[in-house]
């Protein structure tokens, strides 16, 4: 069985998204959500360029996937460094750990 | 040019922002020191631009499809009130200098003013709708963090919150209105919908107007939003002359103006501007009359000139309403600052123990009685000639006259107040072992424009008019020289009756010992105002209300990341679900 | 063939990210999953973006990574989920079959739809608003990297205590 391009590429889009999701909604450590967030976004990002590739716009999906792909980075460089002041001030990183704002 | 100094006059303050928070607040002076510098160059940027008014320029900034572009205009009102907002924002930051020199935190503070001044300068110049909305709402977040700046006090806290909510009825007003525009014409800009109101239909436009009364209402502290005004005077005084006198309540009065040529033929609009403001010009001055905190009696003044001003919208007079607006941001800034200077220097608000402070400080007597008579009207200050031009505009029109009494008998009452203040302030019997010292050097530097533009600003008159009557076609406003108005004004019988009102509220005052009969049948009425005739419990309740909704919604706050998430996922099901039923397959 | 390759190594890699219990190895396999998607890019006609990928997600991504991790330390949690495992599932069934319902039909239908103009065109003068923000954006970021580079000010900020104890 052949599978075409597109479809192939629709498989690791929505593999990673939902591996993605799946780890945000199960894991309690930090820097795993970071890590579940860089998933879930790359799969975002190839599906800009899939859709670009598909309607024959190329260039305007490649020129959003480049947005993402500067907003998830920061979001990570960002994330980390919350990690590690969290990891400082509350002694540890269990999300479980982190409501102080609820009643 | 005029781009450059569009950007200049927004960004410069939003810079000095940072610069202050940046700063650091272990750096005090260098702090004042940017604050002043950035206030001041954003003021003469704004100085420069009044020029380019008369040009109808139109600087779009393209920032791609969605939204439409951004777009900003340089004409008559925006550059007059941007110009105002800069200018006495600068003074109320050098004013700061020496009020808040022993305060903790003055990042949080100055990036908080700065912030608030670039996002007054975007709300009066742009013309889309939406990016209005964004500074509106950009100027309500930092009125709320201002009152709030003492975080560590209940009331100020108190104070931030309810003028939040308050004016998010406003706002939402706002939203509705661009919504509608957007809605009904694909696009949030301003000018069209102004040249050619006939592209709404009028159900449309009845909605966007009375939209736009609500949020100008609110913003302006006008009735029955009035009463956050006087609690928002928890806040540090430079940001009630600054804020809660001189710009952000003048949003309210600004975007009625701005939107008169289109909604004037919605019907009952007109009339319904000139109740509100009739109704807040009186309820504010009999409180005003009543009250014994100083800030508040300036606070309730401020609402009642306010009313005189949204009443002249109605009334058609936009030049004269505008033309009040200037000489009220003037004197009643200085009015405030002069305030800000007696309490900074009594350490105590309540007029019932102040009394003979004049000996001790008599530059900030000889400013304060000059704002104090402009606010009253009396001849010659610029007060007396933008308030005569509008009561000769409730008397054009066909408006009724009912209302043009009571604006009438309000300015007597306002007479009766000024005055009161300042005798209780600054004459008569100290009534409390209170230390008095005049006011520091940046005060003075402060307060010495202010006290010179109370008396010299009306000989604005004639270019002022010129300017608006040329950038806004669509107003229809006459162009007059200075000499015109002002011989149009003295001439007119409405002047020489508003006078004798006004004479009759200083001789109130004056035999206030012989009316004492009088006051005592008050009594009643005292206790009524000094509740605000019963609009503090509405809003009050309107404020609980929000509150208390917020906490019972906050029980959904896990604060599980997982379930957050899950949310997302059930709202996405639902999402594709509605697609699926409603759209069917594609 | 190649495509359904890299399609599988793909999701493996991603989901040994999820599994492994320690952060580095997870850190590992997330690059060679962003190296492969990369390689994706690169095959559907997009080699800027396949090396901006490459050279961000997979390399400076990881690098950070693995000093955040040096930092913070390996922490074992114990094994209790925020949301139960079959709910999850069954979330996660339901909204990739209700997106399979409305992709599907469309996924193998030749290229068609109006050409924007070029890549420069559109990402320099079409989403002016968008690069401003990503500017701003790159700020944020290196405001990030000063907060992960700040050196141990833990005295400053009081520590956390759980409320009513």
């Amino acid at each position: 069985m052949t599978i075409s391009i597109p479809t192939a590429v629709l498989i690791i889009v929505l593999g990673l998204v939902g591996i993605g999701i799946y780890a945000l909604l199960t894991t309690r450590h930090l820097i795993k959500v970071i890590v579940a967030l860089q998933l879930l976004v790359k799969g975002a990002m190839l599906a800009l360029v899939l859709a670009g590739h598909l309607t024959g716009q190329d260039d305007l999906g490649q020129s959003l996937a480049i947005t993402v792909i500067i907003a998830d980075t920061i979001v990570a460089v960002i994330g980390m460094a919350l990690a590690v002041q969290v990891r400082r001030v509350v002694g540890t990183l269990d999300l479980r750990s982190l409501t102080s704002l609820r009643r | 040019m005029a781009e450059l100094l569009i950007l200049l006059t927004i960004g410069l303050p939003w810079l000095g922002a940072l610069f202050c928070w940046a700063a650091g607040d272990r750096h005090p002076r260098l702090q004042h020191g940017l604050a002043v510098a950035f206030s001041l160059a954003a003021g003469i940027a704004a100085l420069l631009l009044i020029p380019f008014g008369k040009d109808q320029v139109l600087i779009t900034l393209s920032v791609g499809g969605a939204f439409g572009n951004f777009t900003f205009s340089p004409d008559g009102l925006g550059v007059f009130l941007a110009a105002v907002a800069t200018v006495i924002g600068s003074l109320a930051v050098i004013f700061s200098v020496d009020y808040m020199r022993s305060e903790d935190q003055l990042g949080r503070y100055y990036a908080f003013v700065l912030f608030f001044i670039g996002a007054m300068v975007g709300l009066v110049l742009t013309t889309n709708l939406l990016l209005m909305f964004a500074f509106w709402e950009i100027t309500a977040l930092t009125s709320y963090a201002l009152i709030s700046f003492h975080n560590d006090d209940l009331k100020a806290v108190a104070g931030g919150i309810k003028a939040l909510i308050i004016t998010q009825f406003g706002g939402l007003g706002l939203l509705i209105g661009a919504l509608v525009l957007f809605a009904n014409t694909g696009s949030y800009d301003i000018l069209t919908i102004i040249a050619n109101p006939g592209i709404l239909p009028a159900g449309a436009l009845a909605w966007m107007a009375f939209g736009c009364l609500a949020a100008g209402a609110a913003k302006s502290a006008q009735f029955p939003f009035q009463t956050w005004l006087p609690d928002a005077m928890e806040a540090p005084t430079p940001v009630s002359a600054l804020i809660h006198a001189a710009t952000m309540v003048n949003a309210g009065v600004y975007l009625l103006a701005r939107f008169f040529p289109a909604f004037e033929g919605v019907p009952g609009w007109r009339e319904a501007v000139m109740a509100v403001g009739m109704l807040s010009a009186l309820l504010a001055a009999v409180m005003a009359i009543f009250a014994t905190d100083l800030k508040r009696v300036l606070a309730y003044s401020t609402v009642s000139q306010l009313g005189y001003m949204v009443y002249a919208v109605g009334a058609g007079g936009i030049f004269a309403a505008q033309f009040h607006l200037l000489s009220h941001s003037v004197f009643k800034a200085l009015l405030f600052l002069g305030a800000g200077a007696v309490i900074h220097s009594v350490g105590t608000r309540d007029m019932r123990q102040m009394g003979g402070l004049g000996k001790n400080m008599p530059f900030v007597r000889l400013v304060f009685v000059i704002g104090a008579l402009a606010l009253a009207g009396l001849p010659v200050l610029n007060g007396f000639w933008s308030k005569e031009l509008i009561l000769e505009a409730g008397l054009a029109h066909g408006n009724p006259l009912w209302m043009l009494f009571v604006m009438l008998v309000v300015s007597g009452l306002t007479a009766f107040y000024s005055f009161r203040m300042v005798w209780l302030v600054f004459y008569g019997q100290p009534r409390a072992e209170l230390h008095a010292h005049d006011a520091g050097p940046a005060m003075k530097v402060a307060l010495a424009p202010l006290a010179i533009g109370t008396l010299t600003t009306w000989l604005l008159a004639g270019s002022f008019s010129r300017l608006l009557s040329e950038s806004l076609p669509a107003h229809q406003i006459a162009a007059h020289s200075t000499g015109e108005i002002l011989l149009e004004v003295l001439t007119a019988p409405i002047t020489l009756i508003a006078l004798l009102v006004i004479a009759l509220g200083l001789v109130c005052w004056w035999q206030r010992d012989r009316l004492a009969g009088v006051k005592r049948a008050l009594t009643g009425l005292q206790i009524t105002a000094t509740n605000s005739f019963g609009f503090e419990a509405v809003n009050r309740a309107v404020v609980l209300g929000a509150q208390n909704s917020a906490e019972k919604l906050r029980s959904t706050q896990t604060g599980v990341l997982g379930w957050n998430v899950a949310y997302l996922v059930i709202a996405l099901i639902g999402v594709l679900a509605i697609l699926l039923l409603g759209v069917g397959l594609p | 063939m190649v495509h359904g390759l890299i399609a599988a190594v793909t999701l493996v890699c991603a989901i040994q990210a999820v599994r492994a219990t320690r952060l580095l190895v997870s850190a590992l396999w997330l690059a060679g999953a962003s190296a492969l998607v990369a390689l994706e890019m690169y095959l559907l006609g997009a080699p800027e973006i396949a090396v901006i990928e490459l050279s961000v997600g997979a390399g400076l991504v990881t690098v950070l990574f693995v000093f955040a991790i040096n930092l913070t330390g390996e922490e074992n949690l114990d094994a209790r989920r925020m949301i139960p495992r079959p709910l999850a599932w069954t979330m996660l069934f339901i909204a990739g079959a209700l997106l399979l319902i409305f992709i599907l039909p469309g996924i193998n239908q030749p290229a068609t739809g109006q050409v924007y103009g070029a890549f420069r065109e559109i990402f320099w003068e079409d989403r002016q608003l968008d690069t401003l923000l990503q500017i701003i954006m790159i700020l944020a970021g290196v405001l990030g990297v000063l907060g992960l580079l700040s050196d141990q000010k833990t005295g400053q900020i009081a520590p956390y205590e759980e409320h009513g104890a």
